[in-house]
């Protein structure tokens, strides 16, 4: 009998599915992206860039390009802690996506 | 099973057999004032317990350590027996090819034994059965080798085995193994593992029982030649040398019991009856007859018998043990008993040793009906041959003879069992315990406690001797919070109708579950790249429909960098659904791949932890043979 009750439960573990959690993905997710965008842009910050063509002083041009999406976004650290909000926004938003859609697949699939 | 009503002082119980079961009920009925009488059909008291004296030198019917996690039983014992119980380290290896090897084994130990080329062969039969593990596992010997290899099974396991249950390993179930040596459960297992993690330096951490038990100083037969005294003086009888011949019954009751003593017959009636002689012999007796079912199953019923050879060996240390596992083939012996090594009481002359050679047979086969001289002379011989000492210093030896030590659960068994116990539930008086009794091969704790219970029973509790199953949650590794936290007879008390499983707290264990289920599930591998397809696609979509309407010049080659890698991706409509288009697809194969990795390493754990639990499960399996 009670070899029975031990299978039934290894039974259950095997044949569950995960559900995903998707307000702590969400969460996960933003934290990483923003924190990859504050580390990134004040890396380059740090390491320095170059005088330009015109006499300027350009540091990490092609992260500037983040600014095409992340209104007022710049390579300094200031430009970092907005990236920061704007990564948190975005991997929130992102992570939140998946595992909605994840979760609605899965309780379609059952 | 329900008590009468009837006052204290009207009950009179008549016990089958003086071993631990029966005197157990006996004392506790003597403390709940009721007279009972017990009726033993040997001479002398302990059952399979009992200690024999050959010329001043004690031994044991195979090996009796004292331990166990039930309170009221280890109450007893040290009421009984005070200072007498005295405690004693244990070692018992295995002997084989004139070595000692430790068990529970240690690697290091049983490879220096095996030497490098027979450890190479261990090691490569290992890697082999990991790899190639038999497919399906039937038997015992494909779940012994899918473990710890062909080699190791042979040399370790199957011969053993086999000389103890007369079976051969490949018509023994796998679920013996896996059953019978603790139920094993992949839930205690993760829980084991997750919190040996964090609290490796824990002070409630796990006692081990292994390396050390309780034992009475001149041998189990002194704790129960003690409680017999005991019920005595209390007025109670213990009759022995009585065979019980009749059982009678009438209107769903045991009325009285017919026995022999001395050629003599002589009829005892009681108003309850507590049983613990064999469950087939019981059958055999009633009167009226049986049902014919009935009488089947009991003659299905199957017991392994023992006789142990008593030499006296002139000198002083053969081996450190308390007992030694013979694994040789080349002999027929299974274990080596040292009884000087359990108590040193047990022998008068500290300069001489007295060992017990344990043969597992069938009553009546080539050993059992092998006369006592010829017995004592193989024993020599075989002493010898295992290099363990010279024929020459054996001075004396004698042979006992236990006849249904052992039930054997073979196929047909239970549902044997059940017949029985179908049809015995008609005698409200009649309660059976006992190794024996219930044909249940349990330790002497479980005997004693289903003998408590029934004492209870008939001081009006209802137990349901048959669900006390102590061998569940047996083992010898319990916490020390544990044991001090538990009162089972009060638990017990508090649930009516009881049924006594020891130590489980339900709700606990399903919480628990449904937390590892919720970490362990496995991830639905197409719905989660279907949820990141989507989500980087759209992501990407979004993003270029941005640049688009915040009027970016599309032929700037920074926002078209996705284009090297997403061939005719722009900065445009069409740019967006072919970016669209590319990020579901890649995003899809990351996100099945991740799951698949994490499944996979999620089942890589679990296997892991659950053979990890096996091997610990499985290392003191010889206790349990």
């Amino acid at each position: 009998m009670e070899g029975k009750k031990i299978n039934t439960e290894e039974e259950n573990l095997y044949s569950a599915v995960m559900i995903l959690n998707t307000k702590m993905l969400g969460l996960t997710l933003g934290i990483s992206i923003g924190l990859v965008i504050f580390i990134a842009t004040n890396w380059l910050v740090l390491k320095g860039g170059h005088i330009g063509p015109g006499g300027e002083y350009i540091v990490g041009p092609h992260l500037e390009l983040l600014s095409q999406f992340f209104i007022g976004y710049k390579v300094s650290f200031m430009g970092s802690i907005l990236g920061f909000f704007y990564g948190f926004a975005f991997g929130t938003i992102f992570g939140t996506l998946i595992g909605w859609i994840y979760n609605k697949i899965v309780e379609l699939r059952k | 099973m329900k008590a009468s009503n009837e006052a204290v002082n009207d009950k009179k119980v008549i016990i089958i057999g003086a071993g631990p079961a029966g005197l157990t009920a006996a004392y506790e009925l003597c403390k709940a004032s009721i007279e009972s009488l017990v009726v033993e059909k040997d001479t002398t008291v302990g059952g399979l317990a009992r200690t024999v004296n050959f010329n001043g030198y004690l031994f044991d019917i195979g090996g009796h350590r004292f331990f166990t996690k039930v309170k009221s039983v280890e109450e007893m014992w040290n009421e009984v027996l005070g200072s007498d119980f005295i405690k004693r380290n244990r070692l018992s290896r295995i002997y084989y090819d004139e070595k000692f090897y430790y068990y529970p084994f240690r690697i290091s130990n049983a490879l220096l034994n095996l030497g490098v080329w027979n450890s190479i062969l261990v090691i490569t039969s290992y890697i082999k059965s990991q790899l190639f593990p038999q497919r399906p596992e039937l038997t015992f010997e494909q779940w012994v080798s899918n473990r710890f290899g062909k080699r190791l099974y042979q040399m370790f396991f199957k011969t053993y085995t086999e000389k103890v249950w007369g079976i051969s390993c490949n018509e023994i179930s796998a679920d013996w193994a896996s059953q019978r040596i603790k139920g094993l459960s992949l839930f205690t297992a993760l829980r084991v593992a997750l919190l040996k993690q964090k609290n490796t330096a824990s002070e409630n951490s796990i006692k081990t029982l292994i390396d050390s038990f309780h034992y009475p100083r001149f041998g189990p037969g002194m704790m129960w030649n003690e409680v017999k005294n005991r019920v005595i003086d209390n007025g109670s009888k213990v009759l022995l040398g009585a065979d019980v011949e009749k059982i009678y019954l009438s209107d769903n009751k045991v009325t009285r019991l017919e026995i022999n003593i001395e050629g003599k017959s002589e009829v005892i009636s009681g108003t309850h009856f507590i049983s613990s002689m064999p469950v087939r012999e019981l059958i055999n007796k009633l009167s009226p007859v049986a049902p014919n079912p009935v009488l089947e199953a009991a003659r299905n019923l199957n017991y392994r018998d023992f006789l142990t050879v008593i030499l006296i060996v002139n000198k002083k240390e053969v081996f450190q043990d308390n007992w030694i596992y013979i694994h040789d083939p080349n002999v027929r012996l299974g274990r080596i008993q040292n009884f000087k090594n359990w108590s040193p009481d047990m022998v008068p002359d500290q300069n001489k040793t007295c060992l017990g050679l344990e043969y597992f047979c069938f009553e009546g086969d080539g050993l059992w009906t092998m006369p006592d001289e010829d017995l004592i002379e193989l024993g020599k011989t075989e002493l010898t041959s295992l290099g363990l000492a010279d024929k020459t210093l054996i001075e004396n030896g004698t042979v006992v003879r236990m006849p249904k030590a052992y039930p054997v659960y073979d196929s047909s068994y239970l549902e044997s069992l059940e017949v029985i116990k179908q049809f015995l539930a008609n005698f409200v008086n009649l309660q059976l315990v006992g190794r024996n009794g219930m044909h249940k091969y349990n330790n002497q704790d479980h005997s004693m406690l289903t003998a408590m219970l029934a004492v209870r029973n008939i001081r009006g509790a209802n137990y349901d001797l048959w669900k006390v199953n102590t061998d569940k949650e047996y083992h010898e590794d319990i916490s020390q919070a544990e044991r001090t936290d538990v009162d089972e007879l009060s638990t017990l008390a508090t649930t009516q109708p009881l049924h006594p499983r020891l130590f489980t707290i339900k709700n606990e264990k399903l919480t628990g579950l449904d937390l590892l289920i919720k970490a362990f599930a496995r991830m639905d591998k197409f719905a989660f790249a279907l949820a990141v397809g989507s989500a980087s696609g759209l992501a990407i979509f979004v993003s270029t429909f941005w640049l688009i309407l915040t009027g970016v010049d599309s032929r700037d080659p920074n926002f078209n960098l996705l284009g090297q890698y997403f061939i005719g991706y722009t900065v445009s409509l069409s740019g967006a659904l072919i970016g669209l288009g590319y990020c579901f697809l890649w995003g899809f194969i990351f996100g099945w791949l991740y799951a698949y990795l994490r499944n996979l390493s999620i089942s890589v754990y679990l296997h892991r932890v659950k053979r990890q639990a096996e091997s610990r499960s499985f290392k003191d399996f010889l206790d349990y043979i």
